[in-house]
């Protein structure tokens, strides 16, 4: 089960409101590369997982993308605070307030819902940790281009902070797939779904 | 095994000519894979294994670069305004730690045979521990379980996602 703890991850300490930067930013807490896809797509891989390392890799990191789920409701949860009736109606913002006020919602900066379309588990460990170093990248990617449409830097210090660890799961995986690669049959890693073949 | 002996023979041209510097009866050496070939170098993606024992950060260091591991540490080009918010030293002391507990933690589940950073990740769970009673002390339960004498004070406010609470 799950226990939680109240404290984040990294502090999140935003002084200055900023909607438009929170409507952008949304996207890692519900979008196509997200943090909740993440942590879904981790969380539900894990149980067609047959060596007891991947079990706990997938466990790890997963379990450590629900903190940075906090993480990133938090950011746009203080940007998104103590809004004039100018601020609301800020172009990129409006067509959020209007469906959610300031609460928090899942969805792609496009307003796109969350949708689990954007995640797979596939039941076979090569091809869903293959999944898995590509869904690292991609996050890394989007915080990239977070980095360049903010200015913020309160935001960027969190920012950067997510981004390092995109970089380190994706190590992680390798080394989980190598992991997995190693037990199999080398000349024919296909030969068999560990995960499904007895 | 069928399918492993056709792709014996699928092999057995002499094309590849990397191949023969590093293939040992069957054995690549580092950097190189047997996959589609007998051993030729990895082309992307590649992810090299950590070495055991790997260089680190500080604590502070570690949760500012978001990695332990200098070696894991690649940030992005652009010039970055950034602002550490460490004012609450309780809070932040135990985020440290915190981090790289985390992260060793995640190292060792693909490096369960190094027993030296095993070692060092138990000393920093005990470490932990005593950050986390002094943080308590001062801010109140981190688990709804921490005895709190004289009233329930898992409620009280800041929650994490308040501004107060990351002060």
């Amino acid at each position: 089960m799950f226990v939680y703890e109240k404290k984040l991850q990294y502090p999140v300490r935003i002084t200055t409101p900023n909607p438009k930067l929170a409507a952008v930013i949304i996207s890692q807490y519900g979008g196509p590369d997200g943090e909740l896809g993440a942590s879904l797509r981790y969380l539900s891989q894990r149980y067609s997982m047959p060596y007891p390392e991947l079990k706990g890799l997938l466990t790890d990191i997963g379990t450590e993308e629900l903190g940075h789920l906090e993480m990133v409701g938090t950011i746009v949860h203080q940007l998104t605070r103590n809004l004039t009736e100018d601020q609301i109606k800020t172009a990129g913002f409006d067509t959020y307030f209007v469906d959610h006020t300031t609460g928090i919602y899942p969805q792609f900066a496009s307003g796109t819902p969350w949708t689990a379309a954007t995640m797979q588990s596939k039941g076979d460990l090569i091809t869903d940790l293959t999944e898995d170093l590509a869904a690292e990248q991609k996050a890394r990617t989007t915080y990239d281009n977070i980095l360049r449409l903010s200015d913020d830097p309160d935001v960027n210090d969190v920012i950067k902070f997510l981004r390092a660890r995109e970089i380190v799961h994706f190590q992680r995986f390798g080394e989980g797939l190598r992991l997995a690669r190693e037990k199999l049959d080398q000349k024919n890693v296909y030969y068999i779904n560990p995960s499904f073949d007895k | 095994m069928e399918s492993t002996k056709a792709s014996q023979t699928s092999q057995s041209n002499q094309s590849n000519q990397s191949s023969s510097q590093t293939a040992q009866s069957g054995i690549c050496g580092t950097g190189c894979g047997t996959l589609p070939g007998k051993c030729a170098p990895l082309v992307f993606p590649y992810v090299p294994m950590q070495e055991n024992n790997p260089e680190r950060f500080s604590q502070q260091d570690a949760l500012n670069a978001g990695t332990l591991f200098p070696g894991l540490y690649l940030p992005f080009h652009k010039e970055l305004k950034t602002r550490f918010p460490a004012n609450n030293t309780a809070l932040s002391e135990l985020m440290a730690i915190d981090f790289a507990i985390d992260e060793l933690g995640l190292y060792l589940t693909t490096h369960a045979n190094d027993a030296e950073v095993l070692n060092l990740y138990w000393s920093y769970i005990k470490l932990g521990r005593e950050g986390r009673e002094r943080y308590e002390e001062l801010y109140g339960p981190l688990l709804q379980t921490d005895l709190t004498p004289g009233s329930f004070k898992w409620l009280d406010n800041p929650w994490p996602w308040d501004l107060e609470g990351n002060q």
